[in-house]
């Protein structure tokens, strides 16, 4: 019935190779309609895929399609095999829906490089040999049936994002921005991978390796709501594990510093993997394997607490840090990150449609928002200081409307797609009675809601800042601008597919979950939730209003307002000292790698060279003393050398 | 006492014929020197695949010499592993002896004689036997990492490998005197007999036996700390010699220590289990982190190889028929994945004539193919899945798990997270810095082409479809543990 779902790889994979062998006799027009069409197609069989799954009875969403077995050792025995369920063919349509419409927008944009000269043919060939070799990687974390599988995923989509946040590899500080995103997830690696190797032991140790040897999830779920017991010894360890893969990857606490930087790529890059896909990974690894995390908790460690904080402070860091950011970029990379937050609080209580529910709305909003920072940057000759632009939205109508709606459906404007799917964050919170992140979740909506407008009043509004720039400006060519409307109108009605009272999203993911312990706190009362839902809608309005006071209506408050607050907007403009420490934790592991190879390398191996060479020499000026023909002399020698043996096992028998 | 012992020389039908190759190259260089010399590597691989061709007719066939050496699928296994690593290198060396060194006729020869010693290593079952071998082994690596006659490096190398092997030789073989003087036998099996029922105050003594054997086998397979000499050999020696080092040497270490110490030194697991332990969380920490500042590609290899060979060692702490298929599984892996990385190295570093990684910019413009293959065995060798060394190093450190060496798979695991980093900066180098002025496309050789892309087939299929080359090594290995 969905067998062929293997379909969905083929036509990126076929994109890329074709470009990577004949992308520069193609010319740049074929190699981008190729990139592009390519992952429509996958589209369209994700699309098939939810129409199959769609027509299976409730009980039945769950297919794993067997393409090979992988190896077959003892009971040690992973398969290559895609599971098509409600979860991952959700992922599989963001990843190629956002992914087709990002693609034809990079079609127009990546036809300029940085500095705004035409870009080289080559390097346009290996962008989207790049960006089809990510969407193929991200297809295979989101549908693989195992652990194995996922993990080649992740991989897979670090290495994509290395790649492109390096992409203007002339310049010094992508290359720096490269290598600390791909230091720090490899950190997060780290933590998969053992995670894995416990998690198989565990299961060998305890015998239900039999069961569960393919590593494949629903084996592994099997495993725990037969035995919960097998499972208990790792679960706590196991799932801290993960939960450190998992804040690499989406950029949470401690290790979020990476994805600032990572804006350093091309800005659709920026888009599609560090807004609307991979960082979301992390979210959906842990969705995934919830049943660990909340055997884990059940266990008498409260690891899901444990990821519902993380999210919550790190949501609030995010938005605060946003707030003072200046960068176009910036403020959307640590806005992202402070929405990557709040579906780690979902996930943390429970909540997996929820945290779902905001990961496809967020995928949408924030795919927007970025191309229509590029769609900014283009016009402007590559700036991104807000305080030099002004006054757009008559240059650029498109680009400043949807941009617009975008940032409302950021901020939680009533009843834009982000209103619903953070309110039932919110709701979440409130239901599982963690009241404190609550009001931590509600705090942060308001700072959403003032740095979202702010971007658009001081970007889009007012008089124009650089006169310069603003001459320059113009709008986009359609190729840009149509993906810009149609995620603009999804991000209006992206809300559809989860209204409260209907909850469709709901019915379609949460039948593959027993809820368990951690989410059958389950929903306030409906009076309840109409009051929460209008404090949700206050709370967005308040702060775009609080937006239009100090950006339009009275600008020069803001910095009477940074200076009676400059502690603390000094500590979060720097990021809260996070980098700091890092570097100079790093700089402490490379002296130390550096004495190493000094000490052992050069001067052990020419040390002991030397020292072997001067220690002949010695030898040999001794002996040469020593066989002076006296036999007193060799008899001497041989009785000290009897006496050391001797002693030695005079000694031994006494230890013994 | 020479009754009952079985003197059928037919046996070593594949050494002999070895061996007269060797002979016949030897002399045909000798007798036409005109000839064209690459016609030598030709030959001498030609001969290498068929003679391991000719040793598939010991499948499944169980038989001895004399006691001293085992035939089974054991032997059978690494018969076929070391001649085709001899055919590759010997292939790969065509041009590059042709044009660089002189005396192509005994190179081969001395390639094809040390692959005698180290299958001889993989077949013994009594200490003087093996100790031969090795030594046939190490001699013939000797005159081969100083073949590069007037260049000092090579020299300067090839003496402090002869110094120091000759010392670990020494240790080697006094430990094999104390084993001897303990058990009063040679023959491993009897050396297990006797371990079985030994007294007590022997107890030293076979620590102090067991410490030495390890230290001469730490000084074959590189392992820290007995790793010193790797990177100046390495550095030093002729580039299709390092990739012979890096291959050959370090597998007949590993093909010989398994039988070693399964058979003879099982009983006593716990006396040396945790040496070997230790001895691979050092080698894997010391050789990642240090092949962080490598500059010469050469260096990097020998540093990237200790790590290696740290990962493989877990496979020996922790002895047993799972672990020693995972091993060897993974040697396999990483013997493919080495040989393709080795060919694009010693094609590159022939065409261009510099060892530095920095000279590797551009590859991806001048020899796109070389480079692909580059990134394919880099890739494999960082342990990055789809590749050869991901599945192989996954089973090998899952199999050192299951028996009770977690930490040491969390090291392994950390390690290679630190390997990729600096596989990365030589991928970068290949593939994002722009060629020097001037550079044009690379002629690279047909042969140097169809041999990467050979060995990149062979990483692919070790890492999608394991599952054949598995079931071949746990037959192999079962012999090991009956």
């Amino acid at each position: 019935m969905l067998n062929f779902a293997w379909l969905i790889f083929v036509p990126p994979l076929a994109a890329l190779l074709v470009n990577l062998f004949f992308g520069r006799r193609l010319g740049r027009a074929a190699v981008g309609f190729l990139g592009a069409a390519a992952v429509g197609l996958s589209f369209l069989v994700a699309v098939a895929m939810l129409i199959g799954l769609w027509r299976l009875p409730v009980e039945q969403r769950t297919v794993t399609i067997l393409l090979w077995s992988w190896i077959e050792i003892g009971q040690f025995r992973p398969e290559i095999a895609l599971l098509i369920d409600p979860l991952s063919t959700l992922m599989a349509l963001v990843v190629t829906g956002v992914g087709f419409l990002i693609h034809v927008y990079s079609i127009g944009y990546m036809k300029l490089d940085d500095e705004h000269h035409e870009l080289d043919v080559r390097r346009y060939v290996r962008y989207f040999v790049f960006v089809n070799f990510f969407i193929v990687a991200m297809l295979a974390l989101v549908l693989g049936n195992n652990l194995l599988l996922l993990y080649l995923g992740w991989e897979g989509v670090g290495l994509a994002s290395y790649l492109l946040i390096g992409f203007w590899f002339h310049k010094p500080s992508a290359r720096d921005a490269g290598k600390k995103a791909f230091i720090v997830n490899r950190i997060g690696d780290f933590g998969m991978a053992l995670a894995i190797l416990l998690i198989f032991r565990q299961l060998a140790i305890t015998g239900e390796a039999a069961q569960a040897g393919s590593l494949a999830f629903y084996d592994i779920f099997a495993v725990i709501e037969a035995n919960p017991a097998a499972l208990l010894g790792i679960a706590v360890a196991a799932s801290l594990l993960m939960l450190l893969a998992a804040t690499g990857k989406s950029a949470q606490i401690p290790l979020w510093v990476w994805l600032p930087d990572a804006m350093e790529g091309p800005t659709p890059v920026s888009a599609l993997i560090h807004a609307a896909t991979m960082v979301t990974a992390g979210v959906y690894m842990i969705v995934r394997m919830s049943p660990l995390f909340e055997l884990a908790t059940v266990a008498g460690s409260n690891v899901m607490l444990v990821v519902a904080w993380i999210g919550g402070l790190t949501a609030l860091m995010g938005a605060t840090i946003a707030l003072t950011k200046t960068d176009l970029k910036r403020i959307l990379a640590y806005s992202t990150v402070s929405q990557l937050g709040f579906m780690f609080m979902a996930v943390g209580v429970g909540s997996y449609v929820a945290a779902m529910f905001h990961l496809t709305t967020h995928a949408v909003f924030k795919a927007c928002l970025f191309l229509g920072a590029g769609a900014v940057m283009h016009a402007t000759h590559g700036e991104l200081n807000i305080n030099k632009m002004g006054g757009l939205k008559d240059k650029m109508r498109s680009t400043y409307l949807t941009f617009t709606i975008a940032a409302a459906a950021l901020a939680g404007f009533p009843l834009m797609s982000g209103y619903f799917s953070k309110d039932a964050i919110l709701v979440a919170e409130f239901g599982a009675h963690q009241y404190l992140l609550y009001v931590l979740g509600l705090g942060t909506a308001l700072l959403t809601a003032i740095y979202a407008f702010k971007m658009v009043f001081v970007v889009f509004w007012g008089q124009p800042r650089d006169k310069k720039l603003y001459d320059h400006a113009h709008e986009q060519p359609r190729l840009m601008t149509w993906p810009l409307w149609i995620l603009a109108f999804l991000a209006i009605f992206g809300g559809l597919i989860n209204l409260p009272f209907v909850a469709s999203l709901e019915h379609w993911i949460e039948p593959i979950y027993e809820l368990g312990p951690v989410g059958a706190a389950g929903h306030p009362d409906v009076a309840m939730e109409i009051v929460l839902l209008v404090l949700s809608a206050l709370t967005a309005l308040v702060g775009i209003y609080l937006a239009y006071f100090f950006y339009v209506k009275q600008p020069g408050r803001t910095d009477a307002i940074r200076e009676r607050l400059s502690a603390l907007h000094q500590v979060a403009s720097a990021g809260y000292y996070f980098d700091r420490v890092y570097d100079s934790i790093r700089q402490g592991l490379w002296s130390t790698a550096h004495f190493l190879a000094d000490t052992i390398d050069r001067g052990g191996i020419d040390g002991a060279v030397n020292g072997v060479a001067r220690g002949v020499g010695w030898l040999g000026e001794r002996t040469r003393r020593l066989q002076t023909g006296l036999v007193g002399v060799y008899a001497l020698t041989m009785f000290v050398g009897l006496v050391i043996v001797l002693g030695y096992f005079l000694i031994t028998s006494l230890v013994n | 006492m020479t009754e009952g012992l079985n003197f059928d020389y037919t046996v070593f039908i594949p050494e002999f014929l070895l061996l007269g190759l060797a002979a016949a190259i030897v002399a045909l260089d000798l007798a036409y020197p005109a000839i064209r010399k690459q016609w030598l590597a030709y030959i001498a691989g030609c001969g290498l695949l068929a003679t391991a061709g000719v040793s598939l007719a010991w499948i499944d066939v169980e038989t001895n010499f004399a006691d001293l050496v085992v035939v089974d699928n054991y032997l059978t296994y690494f018969r076929v592993f070391f001649m085709v690593i001899a055919a590759v290198v010997a292939f790969a060396s065509a041009d590059l002896v042709a044009q660089r060194l002189k005396h192509p006729g005994e190179y081969y020869g001395l390639i094809i004689v040390s692959t005698v010693g180290a299958i001889g290593m993989a077949g013994a079952r009594e200490l003087m036997t093996a100790y031969l071998s090795l030594e046939l082994l190490s001699f013939s690596l000797y005159i081969l990492v100083s073949y590069a006659k007037f260049d000092r490096r090579s020299n300067e190398a090839g003496m402090k490998y002869i110094l120091l092997g000759a010392f670990s030789s020494a240790m080697f073989l006094y430990g094999m005197s104390l084993i001897y003087g303990i058990t009063g036998t040679t023959y491993y099996s009897g050396i297990a007999a006797a371990l079985g029922e030994r007294a007590t105050d022997f107890e030293w003594a076979l620590l102090m036996g067991l410490v030495l054997m390890i230290a001469g086998i730490g000084f074959k397979i590189a392992a820290v700390p007995f790793h010193m000499w790797t990177p100046d050999a390495y550095e030093g020696a002729p580039v299709a010699v390092t990739a012979y080092l890096a291959t050959t040497s370090k597998a007949a270490g590993f093909a010989f220590v398994l039988p070693l110490f399964s058979n003879a030194f099982q009983v006593v697991h716990d006396d040396w289990s945790w040496m070997l332990a230790g001895m691979a969380a050092a080698t894997m920490i010391l050789g990642n982190v240090v092949a962080l500042q490598q500059r010469n590609i050469k260096r990097l290899m020998a540093y990237s190889s200790i790590g290696q060979v740290g990962y493989l060692l877990m496979g020996v702490a922790a002895l047993s028929h799972a672990s020693a298929s995972a091993l060897v599984l993974h040697l396999t892996g990483y013997m493919v994945s080495n040989l393709a990385l080795f060919v694009v190295i010693i094609a590159w570093v022939h065409m261009n004539d510099s060892e530095e990684i920095a000279d590797f910019r551009g590859m991806r413009e001048r020899a796109p193919l070389l480079a692909g293959v580059l990134a394919g065995a880099l890739f494999s060798l960082a342990g990055l899945p789809l590749f050869a060394g991901f599945v192989t190093k996954f089973i090998l450190f899952q199999a050192a798990t299951d028996d009770g060496y977690l930490w040491l798979a969390a090291i392994g695991v950390t390690t290679s997270v630190i390997s990729l980093y600096y596989y990365l900066q030589v991928m970068r180098e290949a593939f994002v810095s722009a060629p020097a002025e001037g550079a044009g496309p690379l002629p690279v050789p047909l042969l140097m082409r169809g041999l990467a892309v050979a060995m990149m087939l062979g990483v692919f299929y070790v890492g999608l479809y394991p599952q054949q080359l598995f079931d071949a090594i746990d037959n192999a290995t079962r012999f090991l543990f009956v």
